[in-house]
């Protein structure tokens, strides 16, 4: 089956994938349109090879992470036009698949994997970033459903969402982590509205929502009323192994293939300093990989690797940080100021360096996770579990 | 192949294990640091006769056991872990070397008794600084002049391998430690558990061994790197969870000390870096068994990365136990000083990056 299978996704990326070109990635979804990806997503979905793990009631392939790790080898070479449906897919989707009702599944699934609809993911707020369960939008009871009122921030995807997964307080009264629910929420309903977010690299991959009485319907909530929490839980779990697995491309401007090339390119390879940091580069690039790998094959052997997703999540940004020390060694100060097109990308990746240790959970939650939830360490000394949220100090905002 | 362990290869750690505990725990080494002795004896007897480490990579038609590379490097790990005196990654050297040269006499005299644990070999590897030997005579009937230091159990090998130069040309050649005018000196080692020495030889006998030297030295430092990641991953993973034990139970300002984030965090980071470290361990251990043309560079990379790691985690397990961890009764400095040890043999930090950056063709 495993032969087999690989095979036909080897034949259908040749036929039907774009190669990887050289490194170009502005930060955002490539240079595809959205229209783009659905189609492409679309084609994808119709050939058999989207939701590979996913059940086939719910417009997955029902195959194993043998598939799976077989999919992600011979893709790695192309450039697969459908980053629009990451998040979704990823982390909605595999809650959805765990926590919601049958309807949901039928009702949302397949359209995901196939690109009809996108969803982003709305969990934090300008007041609550690392302290998630801090935070303010409010889901009111009205009738047998709700109304938001709030703002969500950092939402990637935004913009072109359906969708998305939300978190919001539906009992202010309970301390935070017991009064959050999570729903879902039609991102084209009357009352939302999405505004682009710039960051320091002068690009716009974010969002701030705002939610200004929007309604949502009785079978909009995912789980148990008052219990978000543990659906949050869920899906950063799986943010952080979807993150923490999924490898970086061989022509990303901060990899070892892309600074060797460079040195070289820039005469700097004689330097015994530089050709020891490129050294270095390589072997902690390699061992990021080997990790993502070593994951993979423990999941597909029964044993999944839960918090160590954490593990993974921070080694990648910790590399980036420090591949961008080995860059800034290479280019010398070409990186204070430079007018070769060539040196856009590499410098570019450098600014949005410090950016991957904080989106997705900062390094220092993950490690919190890590030591907790990996090597049984107590938790933080913490003043507010028990304190009923409408008796807090919250964030930057005023309380309730 | 996969990274992750066979069932055989679970199966070979848990019985290493369980000799580390049974035979050679801590205390076994400090019997050993009170009374001088470079390793027990009768530990070493247990190690080679009966679980057969000394053989795991070499065939069986000289005696060994042939299970390869990734065996080795499973069984060194745990051997680490026990910070296990033992003239073990002398006497795989040492056959490795024999095994990359074409001399059939050598093999056949010498590597049944290295496995069967009867005879103790050692491979003269130094850094550049580590000396020099030059030879002079004929290939059969040569004499070596000159110092090498250090060499792993160099004052316990009944056999030495040493590389030596003459007319620019290196050769591998075979001493006898009984041979006129060496002097073996063991030297003080800062990791108790390490016994080396400085050997000077003045018109020492020796003959050449036949075959490539200079591919022998580089396949012995190859396997050196994977065996010294090994040990070095197995003693790390030994000090993250000594260290992660008594952060839940010591406690300090009503809390145990692992609730507060600087003990959390560098535990976190000890994790990770472990966690690294080991996935290009088994990497390499898969290479020098499945795919040789790219072995020596998986293997530098396991060493880079766990040479550096180890040594951190060392000094961070004495910190984090605090005064406690800097007492002799203590086993931290245990630890502390066998990473600084195996950071530095057989090719430190720079030496290992500079040699990487080379087969990377940087």
């Amino acid at each position: 089956m495993n032969d087999d299978f690989r095979a036909r996704a080897r034949a259908w990326l040749a036929a039907n994938a774009p190669r990887r070109d050289s490194g170009d990635d502005d930060g955002e979804s490539g240079q595809t349109t959205i229209a783009d990806q659905k189609e492409f997503q679309a084609k994808l979905y119709d050939a058999g090879f989207a939701g590979i793990m996913w059940p086939i009631d719910y417009g997955g392939q029902g195959l194993t992470s043998a598939e799976q790790i077989a999919w992600s080898q011979e893709s790695r070479d192309y450039d697969l036009p459908n980053g629009a449906f990451f998040i979704g897919i990823s982390m909605p989707g595999n809650t959805l698949l765990e926590l919601g009702t049958e309807e949901q599944k039928k009702r949302y699934l397949p359209r995901m994997l196939r690109g009809e609809e996108i969803w982003c993911q709305l969990f934090s707020e300008p007041g609550a970033g690392s302290d998630v369960a801090s935070l303010q939008t409010s889901g009111v009871r009205d009738g047998d459903g709700w109304v938001l009122n709030g703002q969500k921030v950092w939402t990637s995807g935004a913009q072109f969402s359906d969708f998305g997964a939300i978190l919001a307080r539906t009992d202010p009264t309970k301390p935070k982590h017991n009064g959050i629910s999570m729903f879902i929420v039609n991102m084209h309903a009357p009352g939302v509205t999405v505004r682009p977010l710039k960051v320091a690299t002068g690009h716009s991959p974010f969002n701030e929502v705002f939610f200004d009485n929007v309604r949502i319907p009785a079978d909009a909530l995912i789980g148990e009323e008052n219990k978000g929490w543990d659906a949050a839980v869920v899906m950063l779990r799986h943010e952080r192994i979807a993150i923490g697995t999924m490898g970086s491309s061989r022509t990303s401007p901060l990899g070892f293939d892309s600074l060797r090339d460079l040195a070289a390119g820039l005469g700097r390879t004689g330097d015994q300093g530089v050709r020891r940091d490129l050294a270095e580069l390589y072997a902690r690039g390699r061992a990021v990989q080997l990790f993502a790998t070593l994951l993979r094959e423990e999941t597909q052997a029964g044993r999944p690797p839960g918090a160590r997703g954490s593990v993974a999540k921070l080694a990648g940004s910790e590399l980036g940080r420090f591949a961008g020390t080995v860059a800034a060694d290479v280019l010398g100060d070409q990186l204070a100021g430079f007018d070769s097109d060539d040196l856009y990308a590499v410098t570019t990746s450098i600014i949005a360096a410090p950016g991957s240790a904080i989106a997705g959970g900062t390094s220092e939650i993950q490690r919190n996770i890590i030591g907790e939830r990996v090597l049984g360490l107590a938790k933080d000394p913490g003043v507010d579990r028990a304190t009923p949220f409408n008796q807090l100090r919250v964030g930057t905002q005023r309380q309730n | 192949m996969a990274l992750i362990l066979t069932a055989e290869e679970q199966a070979l750690a848990d019985s290493v294990r369980k000799f580390v505990a049974d035979r050679s725990p801590l205390t076994s080494l400090r019997q050993l640091i009170s009374s001088g002795e470079p390793y027990d004896a009768d530990v070493w007897k247990q190690m080679t006769a009966q679980l057969g480490l000394t053989g795991l990579t070499i065939p069986e038609e000289y005696g060994g056991v042939g299970a390869g590379m990734s065996a080795l490097s499973v069984a060194e790990t745990e051997l680490g872990a026990g910070l296990v005196a033992s003239p073990l990654l002398a006497c795989v050297l040492a056959a490795e070397a024999l095994l990359e040269l074409e001399d059939e006499e050598a093999r056949e005299e010498l590597l049944p008794k290295i496995a069967g644990g009867e005879l103790i070999a050692t491979l003269a590897l130094a850094s550049a600084a580590g000396g020099r030997v030059t030879a002079s005579g004929s290939a059969v009937a040569a004499t070596l002049t000159g110092t090498v230091s250090p060499v792993l159990n160099g004052a316990e090998a009944s056999v030495l391998l040493v590389p030596a130069e003459a007319d620019g040309v290196t050769g591998l050649y075979l001493v006898d430690a009984g041979a006129d005018g060496l002097t073996t000196t063991r030297l003080t080692a800062v990791d108790h558990s390490r016994s080396l020495a400085r050997i000077t030889l003045e018109a020492t006998p020796a003959r050449q061994l036949a075959g490539d030297a200079l591919a022998a030295l580089a396949a012995a430092e190859d396997l050196a790197n994977l065996a010294l990641a090994s040990e070095s991953a197995g003693a790390m993973k030994a000090c993250l969870d000594m260290t992660s034990a008594y952060a839940r139970i010591r406690v300090a300002f009503g809390q145990p000390i692992g609730a507060f984030q600087a003990v959390k965090h560098t535990l976190a980071d000890m994790e990770k870096s472990w966690e690294l470290g080991h996935a290009a361990l088994r990497d390499a251990a898969r290479a020098g068994d499945a795919e040789p043309g790219r072995f020596s560079v998986a293997a530098s990379v396991a060493r880079v990365l766990l040479a550096g790691a180890y040594a951190d985690a060392a000094v961070d397990t004495v910190q984090l136990h605090g005064g406690i961890g800097f007492t002799w009764e203590h086993d931290a400095h245990l630890y502390y000083k066998n990473g600084l040890s195996n950071r530095v043999l057989l090719g430190g930090p720079g030496d290992q990056l500079d040699r990487l950056a080379d087969s990377l063709g940087i």
